[in-house]
C-alpha cells in the first residue's frame, strides 16, 4: 500500500495550500509558451507536456532582478537593497531534471559567497517533482546519471498511476513531509500501480566525454571548430538551461538615480568576454562554445563535483540551427582514442 | 538522376576543382524531420548533403558571419526564393559581393522539391519579380488581419503579453541575414543606448528597435520567428513594417540585387507626409 494523490483531489489540494499560505505554480501554456506559472485550480494546469519550453530556474534566478535602488544627491548617496518577496511556493509537477537543475546550482549560489536571492527563493518553495510518463527524442537524463524518476531536489515525489487516476506521493524531504501533513486529510492509501518508466536510451559516455575534455591537448583541437561551425551564436541554449547561472551586472537610470539589476549573460555571446581594450580572448564562436561544454563537463565537475547539467535536451530541441550538447557529447565519445 | 543527387555531384565538381572553398546546404538533423546547415568542404563532404521539403532554413546568414567572404573566395549555397530574396537585399547593401556566391536555387511545392535554373544572382531575376504580386503565407495574412482589426489598446496589450516572454537571447537576430551589423545596437555599451535587462520595457525597447532596422529590409524568411525559443510571432511585425514602407514608397525588398535601399537612398519623389 502507498499513498496516492486522486486526480479528483487535487482542486481540494491546490485550496487547502493556498489557505496555508501557498502560492501554487504549475507547468502552463500560456500566450503560445510553456512555462510555470500561478494557478489556481488542477484545470489551469498542463501536466501532461513532457516539458515546459521554459526552466522553473526562471522563479528562483529570474532573467533581470532588481539588486539595489540609489539616489544621488549633492552630499549624499542613499541606497535601497531590494530583495525578492518572501511568498511560500508550491512547484507542483516540477520534472526531474529541472528539479535537479535546482539542486546542481546550489553549491554555485552558496560557495565564496551566499547569493541571498537564490537561497531566500530556494527557502521558500517546495518542490513538488514528478516522473516523467513520456519522453522525446531529445530527453538525455540518462546519459548524465539521472532517470526520469530521480528524486534529486525533489521535496516530494509524485509517480503518475496506470490507471490515470492520481498519483503515487511520497515526501522526500522533511519540507516534503511538512507539505503532505498539510493535505493529509485528502491522500488515500491504494496499491495502485504506478505507471513505468519510460526508457531514455543513454545517448553518450559521459566518462569517455569527461576524460577526453580533462586532457589538456585537446583544448586546441580542430574538433571545436568543426562541431561548432553551424552555431549562429544565440543565447537560446543557454537561457532555456535549467543550470545556466551566468549573470551580467548592470546599472540602469541616469546620472542620479536608477537601480541595479542582475540580467542573465550568456557565453555564446561574443560580448561576454570582451574586454574594455577591445580585445576578446574568446574571439570565435568555436572557443565559446568549447567554454559552454568545459564548463558543464569539466570544470563545474572540479570544483563542486557535479556536472551543470541535468539532460533535460532543452539545448537541442529549441536550437534555431539543430545544435545542441547532446551532438557535441556523442561526438566526443565516438572520437577515435 | 533527382536534384539531390544532381546538386550533391555539382557540389562535389566545384570543390574538387576548387572553384568553391566551401558549399552551404543541409544535413540530415538530429531527428527525422529535422535539417541541420552542413559545411561542405571536401567533395567526400557533399556527398552528405540533402535537399528535400524538409530545408527550410535560410541559409544566407552564413554569407555574413565571421568574415566568411572577407578572402575574396567563392562559396556555393542552397537558396530557395526567400534565400535568393535575402541575397538581393545584401548585394544591395554592398555586404556580398554577388560573383563570390554560387547558387542552388530551389522550391518547395505541393511537398517536393524543383530546382531553379541558374548559378549566379542575376539568373533569378524572374523571382525577384514576383515579390511584387506575392501574398504572405495564410497564416501570416489572417493573424495580420485579425492585429490590424484591433483598436490600439487591444494591440498593445498583444504585444505586450508577447513581449513579456522575450528572455533576449536574441535568437532572432543571430538567425536573421540583415542582422550583420559588428557590434549590434543593444551590444554597445560605451554609452549603452538600449536596456540590456529583460524587462517588459527593455524587452519592447529591442524588439522595436530590431523592427525598425528591418523596415524595408526584411525578405520574410520567417528565420526569426522560427528561431524564437519563447515563440514570439515576429514575423507579423516584419510583416507590418515590411506594408508600411511598400504603402509609403512603392518598395519591395529584395527585388533584385542591385535596388537602392529605401531608407538610405532619396528620391524627389518620396512622399513628405511627415513634414507639417
Amino acid at each position: 500500500m502507498t499513498r496516492i494523490l486522486p486526480k479528483n483531489k487535487l482542486d481540494d489540494c491546490i485550496a487547502a495550500w493556498q489557505k496555508a499560505g501557498y502560492s501554487v505554480l504549475a507547468p502552463v501554456q500560456r500566450h503560445d509558451m510553456s512555462s510555470f506559472d500561478e494557478v489556481q485550480k488542477a484545470s489551469d494546469m498542463a501536466l501532461d507536456l513532457i516539458l515546459t519550453e521554459r526552466t522553473i530556474k526562471d522563479h528562483f534566478f529570474p532573467q533581470t532582478e532588481p539588486l539595489i535602488k540609489y539616489k544621488i544627491s549633492k552630499h549624499d548617496i542613499d541606497s535601497e537593497t531590494m530583495t525578492p518577496p518572501d511568498k511560500k511556493r508550491i512547484f507542483f509537477g516540477v520534472r526531474p531534471c529541472d528539479a535537479s537543475g535546482l539542486a546542481i546550482d546550489d553549491p554555485l549560489f552558496g560557495w565564496d559567497y551566499k547569493d541571498d536571492y537564490w537561497f531566500r527563493r530556494r527557502n521558500n518553495s517546495v518542490i513538488v517533482t514528478i516522473a516523467c510518463a513520456e519522453a522525446d527524442d531529445f530527453c538525455m537524463c540518462t546519459s548524465v546519471k539521472l532517470s526520469p524518476d530521480s528524486t534529486k531536489g525533489a521535496d516530494v515525489m509524485l509517480r503518475p498511476l496506470a490507471s490515470g487516476n492520481g498519483w503515487q506521493i511520497e515526501a522526500v524531504s522533511e519540507r516534503g513531509t511538512a507539505l503532505l501533513d498539510t493535505v493529509s486529510p485528502l491522500l488515500q492509501e491504494s496499491s495502485d500501480q504506478a505507471a513505468p518508466v519510460p526508457q531514455v536510451a543513454e545517448k553518450f559516455d559521459v566518462e569517455k566525454v569527461m576524460e577526453w575534455l580533462a586532457d589538456p591537448a585537446n583544448f586546441e583541437s580542430q574538433f571545436w571548430k568543426d562541431i561548432s561551425m553551424r552555431c549562429i551564436g544565440c543565447g537560446s541554449c543557454t537561457f532555456l538551461c535549467p543550470t545556466c547561472h551566468c549573470f551580467d551586472i548592470q546599472d540602469e537610470g541616469d546620472t542620479y538615480q536608477g537601480i541595479r539589476r542582475k540580467n542573465w549573460d550568456s557565453c555564446s555571446f561574443a560580448l561576454f568576454t570582451m574586454h574594455t581594450s577591445g580585445h576578446n580572448p574568446r574571439n570565435a564562436q568555436s572557443t565559446r562554445w568549447r567554454q559552454r561544454i568545459m564548463h558543464k563537463f569539466n570544470y563545474y565537475q572540479g570544483k563542486f563535483g557535479v556536472n551543470s547539467c541535468s539532460g533535460c535536451g532543452r539545448c537541442t530541441r529549441q536550437c534555431p540551427v539543430d545544435m545542441g550538447i547532446t551532438e557535441t557529447l556523442q561526438a566526443i565519445t565516438n572520437l577515435p582514442r | 538522376m533527382g536534384i539531390q543527387e544532381q546538386y550533391r555531384s555539382e557540389a562535389a565538381a566545384l570543390l574538387s576543382s576548387g572553384e568553391v572553398k566551401l558549399v552551404i546546404g543541409f544535413g540530415p538533423g538530429s531527428t527525422a524531420d529535422r535539417r541541420r546547415p552542413l559545411f561542405a568542404r571536401t567533395p567526400e563532404e557533399a556527398e552528405k548533403l540533402v535537399l528535400d521539403p524538409a530545408c527550410i532554413s535560410n541559409l544566407t546568414t552564413y554569407l555574413v558571419a565571421g568574415g566568411l567572404l572577407s578572402d575574396g573566395k567563392k562559396v556555393a549555397i542552397f537558396l530557395k526564393p526567400d534565400g535568393i530574396r535575402s541575397l538581393n537585399i545584401l548585394v544591395s547593401e554592398c555586404q556580398v559581393k554577388p560573383e563570390q556566391v554560387v547558387i542552388f536555387g530551389y522550391a518547395i511545392e505541393n511537398n517536393e522539391i524543383r530546382p531553379l535554373s541558374g548559378r549566379s544572382i542575376g539568373d533569378f531575376a524572374e523571382i525577384g519579380s514576383k515579390i511584387r504580386t506575392a501574398t504572405p503565407p495564410p497564416a501570416v495574412q489572417k493573424e495580420a488581419e485579425r492585429l490590424e482589426a484591433m483598436s490600439p489598446a487591444e494591440r498593445f496589450e498583444f504585444w505586450k503579453e508577447q513581449f513579456s516572454k522575450c528572455i533576449k537571447c536574441y535568437a532572432c537576430r543571430q538567425a536573421c541575414p540583415m542582422c550583420y551589423c559588428r557590434r549590434c545596437i543593444v551590444d554597445v555599451n560605451q554609452p549603452q543606448w538600449v536596456s540590456t535587462s529583460s524587462h517588459t520595457l527593455g524587452n519592447f525597447e529591442w524588439n522595436l528597435v530590431r523592427a525598425f532596422h528591418l523596415a524595408g529590409r526584411c525578405a520574410a524568411c520567417g528565420a526569426c520567428d522560427r528561431a524564437c525559443p519563447v515563440n514570439i510571432p515576429l514575423r507579423l511585425i516584419n510583416y507590418r513594417m515590411g506594408k508600411e514602407v511598400k504603402e509609403a514608397f512603392d518598395y519591395h525588398a529584395g527585388e533584385s540585387s542591385d535596388q537602392k535601399p529605401v531608407l538610405a537612398s532619396f528620391s524627389q519623389d518620396d512622399p513628405e507626409t511627415f513634414i507639417l
